[in-house]
């Protein structure tokens, strides 16, 4: 290991003895987990254990009790700007792909590059294309995410989540709603984007975290 | 396997199984028992229809200007020709009926630009009707401004009035409600129960009620010489009582929008009033239009309860109009007038929301 590599301001995230409960049950227990720019992790386990949680409160979708949770060096505590600022350099993909029913393609892709980051709608729509292009489904960007199918829907959704030229990735089991050819097609988008983007010297300091 | 390389050519649908013989068959003479009902519902049709046709029409009287001039046999229009400007306008004095003329002419043209897809501009004519045309309208109607003479509240009167009601209790509900939905889902315990104290009082009570306890209870708690005006007092009780209304409606859309809507949002990095505003309200007004347009129809009938306080809305004007001594006896005519004029507002309303719903399908639930 380099001295570079164990540098601390190359963590992305850093969980020190997190503990949840959802009520009594206590999900998470002294998670310890720390993740450096550029490496890429896959967490598995049985259904239950708490996959889906772990990775949900790294974006705060899912609110820990106790321990310490660091995303880009910003520590994750109650305050909702803090939260914010965190969300907006993680991008994630969700099982049922949760895109936004009324906006079509290019609109899903857009709608956060314009009125989170306040990109001028041009620029944002540039960037939607170049990675509708990416996970080739660039075609496709007037429709709506009713007309495509589940695998179409999954790569939008990955789209979606880049054009935000997020630090860390997240995939919560990005591919267990789908049929078996689709999956393909998404991991096979998934592998590509990878290494497109690992091989690129300003995005090396990307995260992916994912879940089989 | 038999494999047939042309395409096999379109062939005519059997015999008897399309065009308007066929229709009638299939639809109301399959069996006997279903013509049997058939020819009964053509014969109550019959019934209804030929003698409302005779009075409403053949019979009718139209042209004249008392009550001499209708032969009673059919329906007596005389008295709605007569009475026509007050119908419309109230008490509001005839040499300033124009003002109120504008201002119908504006409010009608503002809806159908609004309403007429083609038309361009969509954005600045909805920011003009909803911040410039009130203060016109008000400053036309009710006048002291520019040499206009001062028109008080207590003379405005008929379809004008009921339009005012309805449109400012719709434009007023509508916002309130939304504020009062999201208030009544937050996670802020104060909100939220301010909130559903607020819905389940205004819920709670008869609109008859709370007319009446705007009008005769309110001032003896105000300090006396402070008097808010009557129509004023309707309006805001009317508002208020339809808002708690229109927040649970908007609720049951809220509670309908998936929870994986707000995650994706929120996982993008935007604000609470961006995740509603841009991702949840959309898509929850647009399920709700049946349900919302319900409410703002159940809104524009409930404004004829108005006249509780004495305030002559269309239904009001009408009522009065028939105790006059000169038109005695013509109350048949008076109600089938204000139930059509009703009717006309709430029907274009009801087309206009299925219209939406077809254009703001953008198909395909997730």
């Amino acid at each position: 290991m380099t001295q570079a590599a164990t540098n601390a301001s190359d963590l992305m995230v850093e969980m020190h003895n997190v503990n949840k409960w959802f009520g009594d049950f206590h999900v998470l227990r002294d998670i310890y987990l720390e993740v450096k720019r550029g490496e890429r992790i896959v967490v598995c386990g049985p259904s239950g254990s708490g996959k889906s949680t772990l990775i949900r409160c790294i974006n705060h979708l899912e609110e820990h009790q106790k321990g310490d949770i660091t995303v880009g060096g910003v520590a994750l505590t109650q305050d909702v700007k803090r939260i914010e600022q965190i969300r907006r350099s993680v991008g994630m993909v969700f099982q049922h792909f949760n895109l936004f029913p009324h906006l079509s393609v290019l609109e899903n892709c857009c709608i956060a590059p314009m009125w989170v980051q306040k990109k001028p709608r041009k620029e944002a729509e540039a960037l939607a294309m170049e990675y509708l292009e990416r996970v080739r489904i660039a075609e496709q960007a007037t429709k709506y995410p009713g007309q495509l199918s589940g695998g179409q829907q999954q790569r939008v959704a990955i789209a979606r989540s880049l054009c935000m030229h997020p630090d860390v990735m997240l995939f919560d089991e990005p591919t267990s709603a789908l049929d078996p050819e689709m999956i393909k097609e998404v991991l096979d988008v998934m592998v590509e984007l990878i290494h497109s983007l690992g091989n690129k010297a300003a995005v090396d300091k990307f995260v992916i975290m994912g879940l089989a | 396997m038999i494999h047939n390389k042309e395409t096999i050519p379109e062939q005519p649908a059997p015999k008897g199984t399309i065009g308007p013989i066929a229709w009638l068959r299939s639809n109301l003479f399959n069996g006997p028992i279903n013509s049997l009902f058939t020819l009964l519902g053509l014969y109550v049709l019959y019934l209804l229809v030929v003698p409302t046709v005779q009075w409403a029409f053949i019979d009718a009287d139209w042209v004249g200007s008392s009550r001499e001039d209708c032969s009673r046999v059919g329906a007596c229009w005389v008295f709605i020709n007569a009475r026509f400007s007050q119908f419309i306008y109230g008490l509001y004095p005839s040499e300033e009926y124009w003002r109120a003329n504008i201002v119908f002419a504006m409010f009608f043209t503002l809806i159908a630009w609004m309403a007429i897809p083609r038309l361009p501009f969509k954005r600045w004519v909805a920011i003009f009707a909803l911040i410039a045309f009130p203060v016109v309208a008000f400053v036309l109607l009710y006048g002291g401004y520019f040499d206009l003479p001062r028109v008080s509240t207590n003379r405005w009167g008929g379809l004008m009035l009921t339009l005012l009601l309805a449109s400012v209790g719709m434009i007023g509900a509508l916002p309130i409600g939304i504020v009062l939905a999201l208030g009544r889902r937050s996670s802020m315990p104060i909100v939220k129960s301010f909130c559903i104290i607020f819905i389940e009082f205004w819920r709670g009570v008869p609109l008859i009620t709370i007319l009446f306890m705007a009008s005769v209870m309110l001032p003896l708690f105000l300090p006396s010489g402070m008097g808010v005006d009557r129509l004023v007092r309707a309006l805001i009780g009317l508002t208020l009582f339809q808002s708690a209304y229109m927040a649970e409606v908007i609720r049951g859309g809220l509670q309908a929008i998936p929870k994986g809507q707000e995650e994706a949002a929120a996982a993008l990095g935007m604000t609470y009033w961006k995740r509603m505003g841009l991702i949840i309200m959309p898509q929850a007004l647009k399920m709700m239009i049946p349900g919302i347009v319900n409410t703002f129809i159940s809104l524009f009938k409930d404004t004829t309860l108005v006249m509780i306080i004495g305030l002559f809305d269309l239904l009001g004007i009408v009522q009065a109009a028939l105790s006059d001594s000169r038109w005695l006896g013509f109350s048949l005519e008076g109600y089938v007038f204000a139930a059509f004029m009703f009717w006309i507002f709430c029907f274009s309303m009801s087309r206009y929301s299925q219209y939406l719903e077809r254009k703001l399908n953008t198909g395909h639930k997730q």
